[in-house]
């Protein structure tokens, strides 16, 4: 971010900003900046690519040496070659009849999911060696259930101290799409984002669930509640309507 | 491939016209060759070492990320959902390049990486930032830092 850089340089730190919406670092006008042409949240490009993530840190450390300024705004010239679909992948294979959960409601069918997703889960993790579920602080079965909870108009307590229940929702869902698209992701396939997106949103229970619990939350009268649900579950481009 | 123009109208209508600070100075910090600098990260993306306190919502301090976390450790807690997570799933370099930078210290290109690492939350009002940023240019000081790469998320 831009804005920090101007801070740490008045305190006498040199810094390197890395942009991905140019418009904004335009205005905020760094010292020195790289624009990369990558899509939001990969501002090193491609994943399990080091060779090319180099190149960027080196392009970004490299704005450092030059002489010109006050301002500086270089680009990096390469595409993110992962923003383009694998057609090998394949979504994990749900079965439609077990995954109806005990009666069959979105709620049940979300906590089954997250049941049949565990062995690609577990391959997930086998493969790198680590999972970003967790900000909730609680095991994926019990956010599926807080989740399914929501869903069905209980408004549950907050399982965690010092967490209110609404952030308590947010981190859940957080932690039930991470584990979700991780599982998708196992095997030696390089699915896109939106590949991944597409399945998430438009095929999995969970993804239902969460569209189902935005819309039910931004009915509710506790604003707090409507300010996450409408505008911290689902992405701007998911929403449906949103074309 | 993945530019602006990529983002549904409104999404990137927003992002590009979003007010940003308009500063009256330029500071410009020098420094040595690249083979002499040390260099840490401070990002943006809401990062936080687990088991410790995630964003939770427009915090505007830091979390300090040590530069013995391993992988498995570090989480985005950014309250944005419209930007793309899986790509750091695979690989944290992505948003958090601590491997590539020990790697360029190696071969000698840097001179050496921080010993402690920073994030913020990006979404946060970057005034309400101010004074933990000039407080974390003191620390990056005291650990040697003359290079910081700021990547957002």
């Amino acid at each position: 971010m831009s804005a920090l850089g101007h801070y740490l340089e008045e305190g006498g730190i040199a810094t390197v900003a890395i942009s991905l919406i140019r418009p904004q670092t335009e205005k905020t006008k760094p010292p020195r900046a790289l624009w990369v042409p990558f899509e939001l949240g990969r501002p090193f490009g491609p994943p399990s690519d080091p060779a090319f993530q180099k190149r960027v840190i080196l392009a970004a450390l490299h704005v450092l040496e030059r002489e010109k300024g006050p301002v500086l705004i270089e680009d990096f010239p390469d595409d993110d070659p992962r923003g383009r679909p694998d057609p090998a992948w394949h979504p994990p294979f749900i079965p439609a009849g077990s995954a109806a959960g005990s009666d069959g409601s979105l709620a049940a069918r979300l906590v089954a999911e997250i049941v049949l997703l565990r062995d690609a889960h577990q391959r997930w993790v086998a493969q790198h060696g680590r999972t970003t579920v967790g900000l909730s602080g609680l095991p994926i079965s019990e956010c599926a259930r807080y989740v399914a909870d929501w869903l069905r108009g209980t408004a549950p307590a907050s399982p965690r101290e010092g967490f209110s229940a609404p952030l308590m929702l947010r981190f859940a869902v957080d932690d039930v799409k991470a584990y979700c698209l991780e599982a998708a992701a196992a095997g030696i396939a390089k699915p896109s984002s939106r590949q991944l997106g597409d399945w998430f949103w438009n095929e999995t229970a969970a993804g239902a669930t969460i569209h189902a619990l935005r819309e039910a939350c931004l009915s509710s009268e506790d604003e707090r509640l409507k300010l996450i649900a409408g505008n911290f579950m689902v992405p701007a481009a998911r929403v449906r309507g949103s074309g | 491939m993945t530019r602006l123009t990529d983002l549904p109208p409104a999404q990137a209508k927003r992002l590009a016209e979003l007010e940003c600070p308009d500063f009256a100075t330029r500071p410009r910090v020098t420094g040595p060759a690249l083979s002499r600098r040390r260099v840490a990260i401070v990002s943006s993306a809401g990062l936080v070492v687990r088991g410790e306190n995630p964003f939770r919502g427009r915090d505007p301090d830091y979390r300090v990320i040590p530069a013995d976390t391993r992988p498995e450790e570090l989480l985005i807690s950014h309250i944005s959902i419209n930007f793309d997570r899986t790509g750091f799933q695979e690989d944290w370099n992505v948003v958090f390049p601590l491997d590539r930078l020990r790697e360029l210290a190696a071969e000698g290109t840097i001179g050496s990486v921080g010993q402690t690492h920073y994030s913020f939350m990006g979404a946060t009002d970057p005034v309400q930032m101010e004074s933990h940023a000039r407080e974390l240019a003191g620390r990056l000081k005291s650990d040697q830092v003359d290079a910081v790469i700021l990547p957002p998320v």
